[in-house]
């Protein structure tokens, strides 16, 4: 899974920076379409969530979730991960 | 199924201001929704007038944006009309405690089997900041300018006196307990109230030294005090430092309910 952050939803309060455990979320620098300062991630692959989530089949801290006002925050699925084939022709 | 399944994600995002806890409680609330596995189709949120009573907008269930501070009375309506539906109201405390009063007092003696979820951001966020009726001693507002002169309302004590059967306070900052208090209110027949403080960074926190959001989400950070702390405190007759927010389930009871499910 991956953390996201909807850029459409979000307000900017920064609240996400405060509540997370890891510390994923920093406050943002520029502003983005719509003049809202969103919060940038910091090595989002720390979460817990987006680690542990398919093993334990639910939801393991979601903080961030709960807490964000504008339901901004929220995980996706990725495509597993393929190691890099390489053919090698004689 | 997560709680944003619950959520109109066409009318995302909302126009509550930046940092509003109203989304946050209305997460919560979903949440313990969510975890009880109520039927969408079964369920019904009920609100009045003001800033936290957007919420059941947000829902895709059936709702009822009611008039100010009649929201509990269209409940009760809704409930006993067909005790089988699962009645959530949103309020906030101008809602509840201002002009709704009278309708909060009599839903706690019947004891109505419904969850009252209080967002109380302590002042009339919507209308512009005036001072509500649980506005602190001492906070300033636009009806206040040199600080509130009037006591407060503690909403939980007067819940408690009045019978409903589940009572607990906890802050916006308190996501998870929130969310467990919720879902303890649903569970339990008879009227349970949760009072959420939420944090109004626009209206509230401009005019009382809390104009960030995360200095509001560290105010209610430091500021509560379990209930088994502040009660071990009194006991010991400790000093308690006097802007102290006690969170906590209050009570928890099986007096006779109304409107239960058969």
């Amino acid at each position: 899974m991956k953390l996201v952050i909807d850029e459409n939803r979000c307000k900017g309060c920064n609240l996400c920076t405060q509540v997370c455990p890891y510390r994923i979320f920093r406050p943002g620098r520029r502003p983005n379409r719509k003049g809202v300062i969103v919060p940038e991630l910091d090595r989002p692959e720390r979460c817990t969530n987006c680690r542990l989530q398919g093993l334990y089949g639910r939801t393991l801290c979601g903080i961030c979730q709960l807490t964000c006002p504008d339901q901004a925050i929220g995980w996706v699925r990725e495509r597993p991960y393929e190691p890099l084939t390489m053919e090698v022709e004689y | 199924m997560s709680f944003d399944d619950w959520l109109r994600t066409d009318r995302l995002p909302h126009i509550w201001c930046s940092g509003c806890s109203n989304g946050t409680i209305l997460n919560c609330t979903l949440a313990a929704v969510d975890a009880e596995g109520w039927d969408p189709d079964r369920t019904v949120f009920v609100s009045g007038i003001g800033c936290s009573s957007r919420a059941p907008g947000y829902i895709a269930t059936d709702s009822l944006h009611t008039t100010h501070g009649r929201a509990l009375a269209f409940a009760t309506g809704v409930k006993l009309a067909d005790p089988s539906l699962n009645v959530v109201v949103f309020t906030g405390d101008g809602d509840l405690a201002a002009i709704g009063g009278n309708h909060f007092i009599h839903a706690c003696r019947r004891n109505i089997d419904l969850t009252v979820v209080c967002m109380n951001n302590l002042i009339y966020g919507m209308t512009g900041g005036q001072g509500s009726p649980t506005t602190p001693l001492g906070a300033l507002s636009t009806t206040s300018p040199y600080g509130s002169s009037e006591p407060a309302f503690d909403l939980v004590a007067l819940a408690v006196a009045a019978g409903a059967n589940h009572v607990a306070r906890w802050t916006a900052y308190h996501v998870r307990e929130v969310q467990k208090a919720i879902q303890t209110g649903l569970r339990t027949p008879g009227l349970s109230f949760i009072e959420v403080r939420a944090g109004c960074p626009t209206n509230y926190g401009r005019k009382n030294r809390l104009r960030e959001v995360t200095d509001m989400a560290e105010h209610f950070r430091t500021r509560s005090m379990v209930k088994a702390k502040f009660d071990r405190l009194v006991a010991e007759g400790r000093p308690i430092p006097p802007d102290t927010i006690v969170v906590g389930e209050f009570v928890r009871r099986a007096l006779p309910a109304m409107g239960v499910a058969p």
